[in-house]
């Protein structure tokens, strides 16, 4: 038995008594029941709080936990040069069919995110296009074709080299087409090419060739070339349809070139002077200080006009009035700058532009404005050589054809011919990246490299060298072209070893090859204009043989700044950016002027009910254009400053399908209509011009995805001149204060300008110590062509949301350019603001976030924090500039929903894939569904320009010096340096002594004492006051 | 003779002759009796309305306020549309509970206790908007001030919205409590009459152990006058922060100094009319005419008249303001987009002024204000204005504002907006019938509070009193 010990009688006997006490030892209870067990217990009252406190908090830990984890793999070696997290930049070219322009690639982690501006040349001077800062999305299109091909299946290199020097071998005359080629090497493996193979030849076709400028210049000039413009040397300029800024030739160079002539100071307030005549509005047109309507069968005649006008000769054969004055205009401003004005003309018609070459002879614009010493090799195709192509192919004189980035089936006017002299040809063989219209006809596909992939060199104009090298290893079974030429001619080296030979005896000097790598740019050039002889001998025939004026409704094709003549049809973000002057996004349409609107669609804008109505309904009347019948229909689309008995569609739309993902609908159907079977060929030269076209209005209507649908920022109570202000070179000559004035006197409730700040608000005003970031952008500079909007894109990871949700009006970028019109209603005058987050000192949204996601930095940036934001949109509805974009739906993927991109659409999805992802900016964070966004200024930009200020121990420097450790994305990108940024406390950096210099400066919607820290520089235009 | 003798002059508040006995009978026969098949029509409507907001608001928690027709411009459209528009309804419950307790007005007893409950749905209903418009709803406790782990974060006390989450809260913290207090001894009736089981086990946990004793009466007497003194200023407070959230911001048309007021009025305005819609059927359903009178009615209906028309002059005020201030953004706004009737929205302008401040003029005359018909229809009319006018306020203002660059293409709410709305009728109507169902749709305790002094049988005998000269009867009665 065991031993028993015990403390009282009581436990010894186990007595009742005992029993009780020693049950009631532990005073309090538990609190739930021990015998029956804790899952038993039922909530004391007491205790309520505590559970009521326990499980919201777990109800709020649980809601928190939301963001799926995703895996990263770490480098496990990590390569030489490459720093996690931190940019390499690599000098590089872009280069798209003729148009060549020197840039840097960022790549960080081995991936190329963002194209730059190469400062070094001084032909853009680090300017850039949005077609090129949109390029670095084209490498990661999914589209692209990822092997080489034979008849569709795919096949190695070596297979495919073999095929094809077996055919070739006895394929009879080969043809290799392209696009324009100014690549120096490249045009030598190309002879080497043609030598091995007799009977051989290169032809270079361009969509929208220069062919007219061209052959006048062989005419006039004994040169096919196209000479070097100056318009930064021009006080007058007069354009007959040339859209010098947006498309037409080298517009990023002419677009920086003429914001010289454009930019203005209080001290010397002159500057150029711009007439410009078209039929469709355009870019450059809507710079223009006058801008006049014409025909565009009308271009002869008024170049003949405005020549003899110059001479003293009187006008004749030009109708309108108001555009007879304008040639009297043109001439006399163009007389009385001699020697500082030039001439340039759009058409593609040798005789008119021998009329051109005549006019600007008679100016002395050759050696001045015009500038032979060095010639721009954009477009070389001559349009003849194509059709003689076509010709020998239908006559089956062509045994092979070698593609390379000209796209024909779809460009080729006459299309039908096109196809039978192809069917003809035994052999095709295409370089062609994606299966384009004309790859797709191609038996053997080798596909070529993207440029951020590739070696090379190009020459943009004589002498101007810019070298290619790759920023990523080919991402697929890719090659570039010229290996491919360089086997099939017998030639053992790579392409790339060529380039080093070739380059090494062209350059001197050790480490040559290196540098110019490096540097990405080399210039054999001297930069004094020289001219060369004129020979007026063709002029009496040229004249004779301009065609008179048509009459009827005229079309006219014209090329887009974003999708160009196709090149930017399939890639989103491109499509995405709205047209500048008709702020539409993802479709062509039918331009069609107020006047025409009120006849054919039966909407008179003058009109206030039907304006309105017109302005609110994306849906579109369509229309059915017919022409030689062929007949398409296409949404009409009223565009002021069109001539009225004109119309215009883009070309580069109606893509096919295997483009990509973008090039279609949510229906699969093409996006736009291709027009290019509209455009002719006569007089051997293809004209986009066309007459004999017959309108007609159907019952059917067409949504068009427009961002801004209205456009005037006078209103029927008042002029809102606080948004925006412009005025005319004459008022500010008067009095350069005048702005300044019109500011005081809007603010004089409130203390006028200098007592603003503090007398505008009860409250006081907070010190801002340290840096404080501000932006200035100059009206006067900005064209409004959009690049700095894609830098945006590319810089912010700015989603593409697709038409149907632009159609809503959902559209995110956190840049745009808002263009209004003021004056004429039929041909206004049009000022495009850049609008992005004014980073308000005393930012209205700030103050009704309820739960302060967004908030003030003490460097006076407007901040989101997006993992705080619930998105009530609040601060969206009370921002005046109407800058912040919410996450309607999970644009990003970054959402924890699953599945809930089904609903999207195809551009959403092609945004989302993986390869596309890889252009993401890391630094960025991607958004996810429903939080507000906004401009940031580059705050990563910001950070990494003050972590390298404070890394050398010194101050940071915004332009102090021509020195800056930062550019924001949108200011680095733009051609014209319109955007200026830096630190405000700094008083020398840049955007100081703008601020200090300019009396044009003032703040969009001062008044409402916002305080914002972007700054306006007002626009002046050179023209005579408004009546 | 009690506390109060009232003249035979006035209009009696309880017709018929009724007990006390009679008087409970008829309030809670309803519940105690089966429902109607025309109960049971109108219970499953608003539950199919309420499942189809359901789904409407799982779409936009899962897709996104994409779903919505809400775009860069206009940020608030139908979301903040009817948060407003049942806030507002949400006022005559505690205008009639609070305000007329303390006025001592009789006639609330016969509608204060449905007006109050259709206080608490409406609010209920509000309360959806704000929260299901976020876009990160899953995150709406950011809301609250909380300590926590983030730094700590507060919220930016600076916010209206941030306003409206204390406004609304406690608005419907203390109405609750309120009108539960208020049912405590009803559900005490119920009890004490139950006949099941079930019954006597629910309505005793509901009416908290009610025993009637003084001691109750005279606590739940100081609660009802405590809880009337905290919600008089409720009344004018959540109002007046709601109209903050729109006259604190800059947008032309909503920085408005006169909204505080005019939000208060249109409130109340609104308020009455869904009182209205409400009773003139509950009474005839449930056969309480007896209860809430004709004279009831015309009382709701002079209180419309009165809003309706302070509203009116608000709008004329908002109109001269306008041009007065020589404001080309206001300018715009009011007599641009609002007052233009071939404007995109001048419909809306026009619709709210012709139900808000032309159609109430009819009850003017006492014939109108006494048509059960013309009460019904117009007390619908009024809720369309003033849902109108919210809908003005908001979108006509932020969709045309500063920069005609941004200004919006056509908004109209898609059909997961309208889902979202049908689904706050089918909440509010699911909650009222089944508050008509189990409830006391009119407070007995308070009934019976007036029946001797107010109730037409008792009046007869008043002419004794009658006859009795003012001097006489205050030496006699009143001490």
């Amino acid at each position: 038995m065991e031993k028993k010990y015990w403390q009282s009688f009581g436990e010894l006997n186990n007595s009742e008594a005992y029993q009780k006490s020693s049950k009631n030892e532990f005073k309090e209870d538990l609190p739930f029941d021990a015998e029956k067990g804790l899952l038993e217990a039922k909530t004391p009252r007491r205790d309520f709080l505590k559970y009521l406190g326990f499980t919201t908090a777990a109800a709020a830990v649980a809601a928190s936990c939301e963001v799926p984890v995703k895996k990263a793999i770490p480098f496990a070696n990590q390569p030489e040069e490459i720093v996690p997290g931190v940019a390499n930049y690599y000098a590089t070219t872009y280069v798209q069919d003729g148009d060549t322009i020197s840039v840097l690639a960022k790549v960080r982690d081995g991936r190329p995110i963002k194209i730059e501006g190469n400062e070094l040349s001084p032909i853009t001077g680090g300017g850039t296009s949005a077609r090129v800062q949109a390029s670095v999305l084209d490498l990661y299109d999914g589209a692209r074709l990822r092997f080489p091909t034979i008849d569709g299946k795919e096949s190695g290199f070596d297979a495919v080299d073999k095929a094809v020097i077996d055919t070739l071998a006895n394929a009879g005359n080969i043809v290799f087409l392209s696009s324009t080629i100014n690549s120096p090497s490249s045009l030598e493996i190309i002879q080497k090419f043609l030598a091995k193979y007799p009977g051989s030849k290169h032809v270079t076709y361009d969509a929208v060739s220069n062919t007219g400028i061209l052959l006048a210049n062989e005419a006039s000039y004994g040169k096919r070339a196209i000479p070097s413009y100056r318009f930064d040397k021009a006080k007058a300029i007069v354009s007959i349809g040339a859209d010098f800024l947006a498309t037409w030739i080298s517009p990023i160079e002419y677009a920086r070139q003429y914001a010289k002539g454009k930019k203005i100071n209080d001290a010397n307030p002159e500057m150029s002077k711009h007439i410009h005549f078209e039929s469709v509005a355009s870019l450059t047109g809507s710079n223009a200080d006058d801008r006049y309507l014409h025909r565009p069968s009308e271009t002869g005649t008024i170049v003949v006009a405005l020549l003899s006008a110059l001479k003293g000769e009187g006008i004749n054969g030009i109708a309108d009035a108001k555009l007879k004055e304008g040639i009297e205009k043109a001439a006399k401003t163009l007389n009385e700058k001699k020697g500082e004005a030039l001439v340039v003309c759009g058409s593609n018609d040798v005789n008119i532009q021998i009329v051109v070459n005549a006019i600007n002879e008679l100016l002395s614009a050759n050696g001045t404005t015009i500038d032979w010493s060095s010639t721009n090799n954009a477009r070389k195709g001559i349009d003849a050589d194509f059709a003689q192509l076509v010709e020998d192919m239908n006559a089956g004189n062509v045994g092979a054809l070698i593609v390379l980035d000209a796209n024909p089936v779809y460009t080729w006017g006459n299309i039908d011919k096109l196809k039978t002299g192809l069917d003809k040809v035994k052999v095709k063989i295409s370089f062609g990246s994606k299966a384009d219209e004309t790859t797709q006809k191609c038996q053997y596909v080798i596909p070529n490299h993207h440029f951020l992939e590739s070696w090379g060199d190009a020459e943009a104009k004589t002498g101007h060298y810019s070298f290619i090298q790759p920023t990523i290893y080919p991402l697929f079974k890719t090659r570039h072209w010229q290996d491919s030429l360089l086997k099939w001619s017998g030639d053992n080296n790579d392409y790339l070893n060529y380039l080093k030979i070739y380059w090494s005896t062209k350059l001197t000097g050790a480490n040559a090859w290196d540098k110019a790598l490096q540097d990405g740019v080399v210039i054999n050039t001297s930069s004094i204009s020289t001219t060369t002889a004129y020979n007026a001998a063709s002029l009496t025939s040229a004249i004779a043989n301009i065609q008179p004026p048509k009459t009827g409704i005229e079309l006219q094709l014209y090329q887009k700044i974003a999708i160009g003549a196709g090149q930017g049809s399939a890639n989103p973000w491109l499509q995405e950016m709205p047209d500048p002057i008709t702020r539409a996004t993802w479709d062509n349409y039918l331009v069609v002027s107020p006047a025409m609107a009120k006849s054919l669609l039966k909407i008179d804008l003058s009109n206030n009910g039907q304006s309105d109505s017109y302005e609110v309904n994306p849906s579109k009347k369509v229309v059915e254009i017919k022409v030689n019948g062929k007949s398409i229909e296409l949404p009409a689309l009223i565009i002021p400053g069109t001539h009225p008995e004109t119309v215009g569609i883009a070309i580069g739309y109606g893509r096919d399908k295997k483009m990509g993902k973008t090039v279609v609908d949510v229906h699969d159907k093409p996006i736009g209509v291709n027009v290019y079977p509209f455009a002719e060929f006569i007089n051997n030269t293809v004209s986009f011009d066309i007459s004999n076209v017959e309108l007609k209005l159907t019952d059917k209507k067409y949504p068009v995805a427009l961002t801004q649908t209205h456009n005037l920022y006078n209103t029927s109570q008042g002029k809102r001149t606080e948004v925006v202000k412009e005025l005319t070179l004459d008022e500010y000559k008067e009095n350069t204060k005048v702005i300044i004035e019109e500011r005081d006197k809007e603010l004089k409730p409130f203390g006028g300008i200098a007592k603003f700040k503090e007398e505008g608000s009860i409250y006081k005003p907070f010190d801002k110590p340290g840096i404080k970031w501000g932006m200035s952008i100059d009206l006067n500079a900005c064209n409004g062509c959009g690049a700095c909007v894609i830098a945006c894109n590319a810089e912010n990871n700015i989603p593409v949301v697709g038409k149907p949700e632009v159609l809503r009006f959902h559209d995110m970028h956190w840049m745009r350019i808002d263009r209004y019109y003021s004056g004429d209603a039929n041909n206004p005058n049009v000022v495009f603001q850049p609008m992005l987050c004014q980073h308000c000192d005393n930012a209205p949204c700030e103050n009704v976030c309820p739960v302060a996601a967004t908030n003030h930095s003490s460097e006076g940036l407007n901040q989101m924090t997006y993992n705080r934001c619930i998105g009530t949109r609040y601060c969206a509805n009370n921002c005046p500039y109407k800058v912040r974009r919410f996450n309607w739906a999970d644009y990003t993927g970054s959402d924890s929903f699953p599945n809930n991109q089904d609903e999207l659409n195809n551009a959403v999805h092609y945004m989302n894939e993986d390869l596309t992802r890889m252009v993401l900016n890391p630094d960025v964070t991607v958004r996810s569904r429903g939080v507000i966004e906004k401009c940031s200024f580059c705050v990563q930009r910001l950070q990494d320009g003050k972590l390298k200020a404070k890394k050398e121990g010194r101050p940071l420097k915004t332009g102090k010096d021509g020195e800056w450790d930062l550019k924001v994305a949108c200011q680095q990108a733009c051609p014209t340096e319109a955007i200026v940024f830096g630190n405000v406390n700094d008083s020398e950096s840049v955007i100081s002594k703008v601020r200090q210099d300019n009396n044009r400066l003032f703040y969009s919607l001062e008044f409402l004492h916002v305080l914002p820290n972007v700054n306006y520089l007002a626009k002046v235009r050179n023209t005579e006051a408004e009546a | 003779m009690s506390l109060k003798y009232e003249s035979q002059i006035r209009e009696p508040l309880v017709y018929g002759n009724k007990t006390y006995h009679q008087v409970t009978e008829d309030i809670v026969r309803p519940i105690e009796a089966k429902p109607t098949k025309l109960w049971y029509v109108g219970f499953y409507t608003a539950v199919a309305l309420l499942l189809f907001g359901i789904y409407s608001v799982y779409r936009e928690v899962v897709y996104g306020v994409g779903e919505w027709n809400l775009n860069k411009t206009v940020g608030w459209g139908w979301d903040i549309t009817n948060f407003v528009w049942w806030v507002g309804i949400g006022h005559a419950g505690t205008l009639i509970s609070a305000i007329l307790l303390l006025f001592r007005q009789g006639w609330r007893t016969g509608v204060n206790r449905a007006a109050e409950a259709m206080t608490i749905f409406a609010v209920m209903c509000a309360g959806q908007f704000p929260i299901f418009h976020m876009g990160r709803v899953w995150m709406a406790f950011f809301v609250m001030p909380y300590p926590n782990t983030r730094g700590p974060l507060w919220v930016n006390f600076n916010s209206p919205l941030l306003w409206d989450v204390f406004a609304i809260s406690t608005y419907f913290t203390v109405s609750l409590l309120f009108w539960y207090s208020g049912l405590l001894p009803d559900f005490a009736t119920v009890r004490d009459r139950a006949k099941t089981k079930l019954r006597k086990l629910l309505y005793g946990v509901a009416s908290f152990g009610w025993t009637g004793s003084t001691k109750h009466w005279q606590r739940h007497e100081a609660l009802s006058l405590v809880l009337a003194g905290l919600s008089t200023p409720l009344v004018l407070s959540v109002h007046t922060i709601v109209s903050f959230d729109f006259a604190t911001s800059v947008v032309p048309g909503w920085h408005t100094t006169i909204f505080p007021p005019y939000f208060v009025a249109g409130a109340i305005f609104s308020g009455f009319a869904m009182v209205q819609s409400l009773m003139v059927v509950v009474r005839k359903v449930f056969g309480l005419q007896d209860y809430v009178t004709i004279g009831h009615i015309e009382a709701m209906n002079k209180v419309i008249v009165l809003t309706g028309s302070i509203v009116g002059i608000a709008y004329l005020t908002e109109l001269f303001m306008g041009w007065y201030s020589q404001s080309k953004y206001e300018g715009y706004t009011f007599w641009y987009s609002r007052a233009n009737l071939f404007s995109p929205y001048g419909w809306s302008y026009w619709g709210m002024m012709a139900c808000n401040v032309l159609s109430p003029q009819i009850f003017w005359w006492r014939k109108m204000r006494r048509n059960l018909f013309v009460t019904f229809f117009m007390s619908i009319l009024v809720n369309v204005g003033m849902w109108f006018e919210r809908f003005v306020i908001i979108v006509t203002s932020v969709y045309r504002d500063y920069l005609p660059s941004s200004w919006s293409v056509y908004y109209s709410p898609s059909i997961w907006e309208i889902g979202f709305y049908l689904g706050t009728f089918g909440l509010f109507f699911t909650c009222f019938f089944l508050f008509a169902k189990y409830f006391p749709t009119i407070a007995i305790a308070e009934i019976k509070h007036v029946l001797k002094t107010t109730g037409e049988s008792y009046k007869e005998n008043m002419g004794d009193y009658e006859k009795v000269s003012a001097e006489e009867f205050a030496h006699k009665y009143a001490h």
